[in-house]
């Protein structure tokens, strides 16, 4: 972690043993990312040939010097040392004035001139979960939540909250490691948890439900909530809930848990806008609807574990693991102070009852795959394949040199919703190129999930409520990893028909 | 706030006194003494302090804040770091790091108001400017332990719950800030040698305690005796001496 310690080497021109070094030391290759503060690059250290990521850290638009998200990123990251999380390897500058896109000299000596250098990660989960044809095999699902859980209880046992796990912050080498990245939204907790912090964390499809009802005093539950949405992710294929807004992100997660209340969630009532919701809640039933009706009577919440667990074999459609559903179950638990903790979850029985995790090492390798390219050669693709459209209107059977494993999803048109449709038809299976989350997404289209209330125009949409209500009687039969994934390019899954890796290994 | 001070790169970093007591260069050649140097950073604590007072923040920012000025003072001159714009900045950084984020307009209020030295004006651009400089020359190593947390702890330990005795340790570790103990010095050493000091002066006996705990008393004793020389010392202390002292640097004309 030591910038410079001794021994290291030393800088490309000067060498001062303190202080960092120019960003001129790296060469850099490509971007891979776009973060809510800069830019993120793959890299060649010059000296070294070392490969490595540059997050530079956008410095204008700052009225108050170097952004706190950064001075937090920092220290947090200087602070924590483990395998599954991101190693910050030092701190560059860029000597004397940056120009901007237009050419102008920067007056600002520092602005826009500073880069984090991280250890270079080949794909992130989104990133690589979305590649055409991918399916994770059960030992690889384990593998990858057991080094999550390891990471994320190594962070709070060093009192760090994450607050924003989202599979595009899990970057994965070709090793089989996974890293916890981007604390750009992270702070240091006391476990008291009385300080008050912002609830608006966290992106909203990953939000746990103490958030989305305002609460201000909160602490690691928040990070197993979105542990919880990523296993489900993994399991199912894709996003288990995609809100489009706060209010719709809290019904979505009640009509899976079924709504709060003094029994289940003691003190839930005293959370700031439990009351908002509830009357809401009461219109809704009015109204009729029979998913809401259930939520909201009260002794459905009787059966809660019961509907739960039949909500979930059906949405998967196998007979899966009982094991998976146990714990799944206690991460995507209401009350937080009942939520399992990570340390917890690492000693639930799925992670030792066969099949075992895999070793890392065992894992296939894949070309590199970061969200922030895939969506932008999507795109690419969306567009070429639009304009080929066209141009072959005559020919509708343009379908016909797609592999089988798409025809599945086209079964199912109305789990299809999003920005993006047509690409599910004719993006052929191209290798996914490289995406990457160092950052944050950004781009307009893709599944990258709004973040707050503020973002959300545009925003992909689920699949619809239809898909997620209880009993979900209308899920497709046999497409346990839904081939139909909103905004997510083509059917990242593809049908369960060809399996390679089926997990019910 | 980090779990552990053993793997921190506060404990990495600590330096021998020999290694914090060096003149840069560019201080030597325009005569500052070793004297003047302490006095200075000790003066620019004060300023640091008050400025806060001002602000509003909690005693652990002054105590951040005036840990990276020192730190910084380690590695630059006062020639070319200016200790009235270092102050203010470290204090803006800190007030970050601690998450009790203070605006650098409010700071640049407050030294208009209660400073009416011209030397001491700076604009927030000089502030926001100085700020990257700092977080340059302090490597980016933000994270500071302070003796506040192992003496609460260690008052507890000893059974000690007179309140006096409390506050007068208390006051013993704010004080320390004006000394470059905290960057020689684990904090839990600082702290005991604060309540070491403070039950000799109330005199309470716990001489019993001091024994089980497993550290090397001889060090504790060392710091108190600094702790004590730096009381004896400010006696003698004027705002002449300081001036003289800071007109050697000759900065801002």
């Amino acid at each position: 972690m030591a910038i410079t310690a001794p021994g290291q080497q030393l800088n490309l021109n000067e060498s001062p043993c303190w202080g960092s070094r120019s960003v001129d030391c790296f060469e850099k290759l490509e971007q891979i990312g776009e973060g809510t503060y800069g830019q993120v690059y793959m890299a060649r250290e010059i000296k070294t040939g070392e490969i490595v990521a540059l997050k530079k850290i956008r410095m204008d638009n700052e009225r108050e010097g170097f952004p706190i998200t950064a001075i937090r990123e920092i220290k947090i990251l200087k602070k924590l040392h483990h395998e599954n999380v991101i190693k910050l390897k030092e701190i560059v500058t860029s000597p004397g004035p940056e120009k901007d896109e237009q050419g102008r000299p920067d007056g600002n000596k520092y602005k826009g001139g500073i880069y984090m250098v991280f250890e270079y990660m080949d794909h992130d989960l989104t990133g690589l979960a979305d590649r055409p044809g991918m399916r994770f095999s059960v030992p690889q699902i384990k593998c990858y939540m057991r080094q999550l859980l390891t990471g994320l209880h190594y962070c709070h046992v060093n009192q760090v909250l994450h607050r924003d796990i989202k599979g595009s912050n899990l970057l994965i080498d070709n090793e089989g490691n996974l890293k916890l990245a981007d604390f750009g939204l992270a702070r240091s907790f006391s476990n008291d948890h009385n300080a008050n912090l912002t609830n608006r964390v966290i992106t909203l499809w990953y939000r746990p439900p103490e958030l989305l009802l305002g609460t201000t005093k909160y602490g690691p539950a928040v990070d197993m909530w979105s542990v919880g949405c990523i296993f489900a992710e993994l399991l199912h294929g894709k996003p288990i809930f995609p809100g489009k807004d706060e209010p719709e992100q809290l019904n979505k997660i009640f009509e899976l848990c079924g709504a709060p209340d003094e029994v289940n969630w003691p003190g839930v009532s005293k959370i700031p806008w439990y009351n908002n919701f509830k009357n809401k809640a009461n219109e809704e039933t009015s109204k009729g609807g029979f998913q809401t009706l259930m939520t909201s009577v009260p002794f459905a919440l009787l059966f809660l574990p019961l509907l739960f667990s039949a909500f979930l074999n059906s949405l998967f459609c196998v007979s899966f693991d009982r094991h998976a559903l146990e714990l799944l179950e206690r991460m995507l638990t209401l009350d937080p102070s009942q939520r399992i903790s990570a340390k917890d979850a690492l000693d639930a029985e799925y992670f030792w009852t066969d099949p075992l995790p895999c070793d890392p090492k065992s894992l296939p390798k894949y070309e590199s795959s970061h969200e922030f390219q895939t969506k932008k050669k999507r795109q690419q693709q969306r567009q070429h394949d639009e304009n080929a459209k066209r141009q072959k209107l005559q020919h509708p059977q343009q379908h016909g040199r797609l592999p089988p494993i798409q025809q599945s999803g086209q079964a199912h048109p109305q789990m299809r919703s999003g920005p993006n449709p047509p690409m599910h038809n004719s993006q052929p299976p191209v290798a996914a190129g490289p995406s990457h989350h160092y950052g944050k997404p950004r781009g307009p289209a893709g599944r990258a999930p709004p973040y707050g209330s503020s973002g959300m125009t545009g925003a992909p949409r689920g699949g619809g409520s239809s898909g997620y209500g209880v009993g979900a009687p209308n899920y497709p039969q046999g497409a346990p990893y839904g081939s139909s994934g909103a905004g997510r390019g083509s059917n990242m899954m593809g049908g369960n028909r060809n399996q390679q890796y089926g997990w019910q290994q | 706030m980090a779990a552990n001070f053993w793997t921190s790169s506060h404990y990495k970093q600590l330096l021998d006194p020999e290694e914090v007591d060096v003149l840069q260069p560019l201080d030597k050649d325009k005569g500052v003494t070793l004297e003047d140097f302490k006095l200075i950073k000790m003066h620019m604590a004060n300023y640091i302090c008050k400025l806060a007072h001002h602000v509003k923040v909690r005693q652990r920012v002054v105590a951040t804040a005036v840990t990276y000025m020192r730190r910084v003072y380690t590695r630059k001159s006062m020639s070319e770091y200016d200790p009235r714009l270092v102050a203010p900045t470290c204090l803006y950084l800190a007030a970050k790091a601690e998450e009790s984020t203070v605006q650098a307009r409010l700071l640049v209020f407050y030294i208009k108001k209660f400073y009416a030295d011209e030397k001491y004006r700076y604009e927030i651009k000089d502030i926001l400017e100085m700020e990257m400089k700092i977080l340059e020359a302090l490597n980016y190593y933000l994270v500071v332990f302070h003796p506040y947390r192992s003496l609460s702890q260690l008052l507890q330990d000893a059974g000690i719950n007179d309140i006096n005795m409390i506050q007068f340790s208390w006051g013993l570790v704010n004080d320390t800030c004006k000394m470059d103990l905290i960057l020689i010095h684990p904090p839990h050493l600082i702290a005991l040698a604060c309540i070491y000091i403070a039950s000799v002066h109330k005199d309470k006996d716990i001489t019993a305690w001091f024994e089980e705990l497993r550290v090397d008393m001889n060090v504790v004793k060392n710091i108190s005796m600094e702790i004590l020389d730096f009381y004896e010392g400010q006696r003698l202390i004027t705002d002449d001496r300081f001036n003289t002292a800071f007109s050697k640097l000759a900065l801002k004309p």
